[in-house]
């Protein structure tokens, strides 16, 4: 969805936007991926990507496949492939991500945490191990 | 056998020409049927399920969103929807204003409705529940005040602006896309600061103490309401300009 230079290749396919002038309080959970430009408070999560535009504020923690901010995030964060924090992106709290761009005024205030093949795949076999463990309670 | 059903506006002299070139064009396509005036008619309800417990193939409405939402009206939910939905087809000819959902299936004038019917091009279509009433095209509040609660979350909105709740698009807009089949709502909220939301979801709950929620641009419903989708209603035969794939 994204490019390198935090530019949004493909807005017009984002099947959620949150706009500027909108309050979102609770949890966001959604398939597609997301373009919040507003206020959310709660938690945020897709299979997909999120773009944090410059005037956005997102109080909860954050999951997601590749993740743009420019705006400001109060929460953990957590990318499957790809972060980018623009320059105007500030964000307090620990964030776990594979691959990572930080712009020259990016603030961070928090733990950053490299999530390797290893880790990846034992998450992969503790997600296939509770699946199991919810087989086996029913 | 097709039921042409008349609204009861039709009667005006203004009308006549178009009538005219309505009927000259079904006889010519071969989709002479039955014809109902709304007009001289006090059961609407009773006329329109009897010609379908009477086994109508195709009931037309002649008309605008009013005469497409009476004949939904009267057939949702009574004892012969199981027959309307498996028996039946809706088709559309529009005729003077108010007529966005026809637009919405890709039927511009009476001429073209026409052309439409004979090509028996098919879609089943959701339909959009607010409380009681049924709704093709979109339900819209003001978004000053209005509140929005969806499943685990909320939105609130407080510049003034349009809250759309839609099921089908009424005209084409920038970058939106909606599916009246997919089984969801879609919902655009455009301020006057020019910022756009837009949302899936399955249904909704809509607040607003002062305004009252308009659907398909008739019914004034006051608030809170719950508003949720019926999937494949109805089956409606359609342009191939339809405002959805």
């Amino acid at each position: 969805m994204f490019n390198k230079d935090n530019k949004l290749e493909r807005l017009k396919d984002a099947e959620t936007i949150i706009g500027a002038s909108i309050k979102v309080k609770g949890n966001f959970h959604g398939q597609g991926d997301i373009i919040i430009e507003g206020f959310l408070e709660g938690s945020l999560k897709t299979n997909s990507n999120i773009y944090i535009g410059d005037k956005a504020k997102v109080v909860a923690n954050v999951e997601s496949k590749d993740l743009i901010v420019n705006g400001e995030i109060r929460g953990n964060v957590k990318t499957k492939n790809y972060l980018s924090l623009g320059s105007t992106a500030r964000i307090y709290g620990d964030i776990q991500y594979s691959e990572i761009s930080v712009s020259r005024g990016a603030t961070i205030n928090g733990q950053l945490i490299l999530i390797t093949d290893e880790k990846k795949s034992e998450n992969k076999k503790s997600d296939i191990s509770e699946t199991e463990n919810v087989e086996n309670i029913k | 056998m097709h039921v042409y059903i008349y609204d009861d506006y039709l009667n005006k002299n203004k009308y006549t020409k178009a009538i005219n070139r309505m009927e000259i064009r079904l006889t010519d396509l071969g989709l002479n049927g039955k014809i109902i005036r709304l007009g001289g008619i006090k059961n609407i309800k009773g006329s329109i399920q009897n010609e379908i417990k009477l086994g109508a193939k195709t009931i037309i409405a002649v008309g605008n969103n009013q005469t497409i939402n009476k004949i939904i009206g009267a057939i949702i939910n009574t004892d012969i929807y199981g027959d309307f939905q498996k028996k039946t087809l809706l088709g559309i000819i529009p005729i003077g204003d108010d007529n966005s959902i026809a637009t919405s299936f890709g039927i511009k004038d009476e001429e073209e409705a026409c052309n439409i019917l004979l090509a028996r091009r098919i879609e089943k279509i959701d339909l959009g529940l607010v409380g009681k009433h049924y709704f093709l095209n979109q339900a819209t509040i003001q978004s000053s005040g209005t509140k929005l609660d969806i499943n685990d979350y909320s939105i609130e909105i407080e510049e003034k602006g349009e809250i759309k709740i839609i099921n089908l698009l009424s005209e084409k807009i920038k970058n939106i896309k909606s599916n009246p089949h997919d089984g969801k709502l879609d919902i655009l909220i455009q301020t006057k600061k020019k910022d756009q939301t837009f949302i899936t979801v399955d249904a909704l709950r809509v607040t607003n103490e002062s305004e009252k929620l308009i659907i398909d641009g008739v019914l004034e419903i006051n608030t809170p309401v719950d508003i949720q989708v019926m999937r494949d209603k109805v089956n409606v035969i359609v342009g191939k300009d339809r405002l959805f794939e």
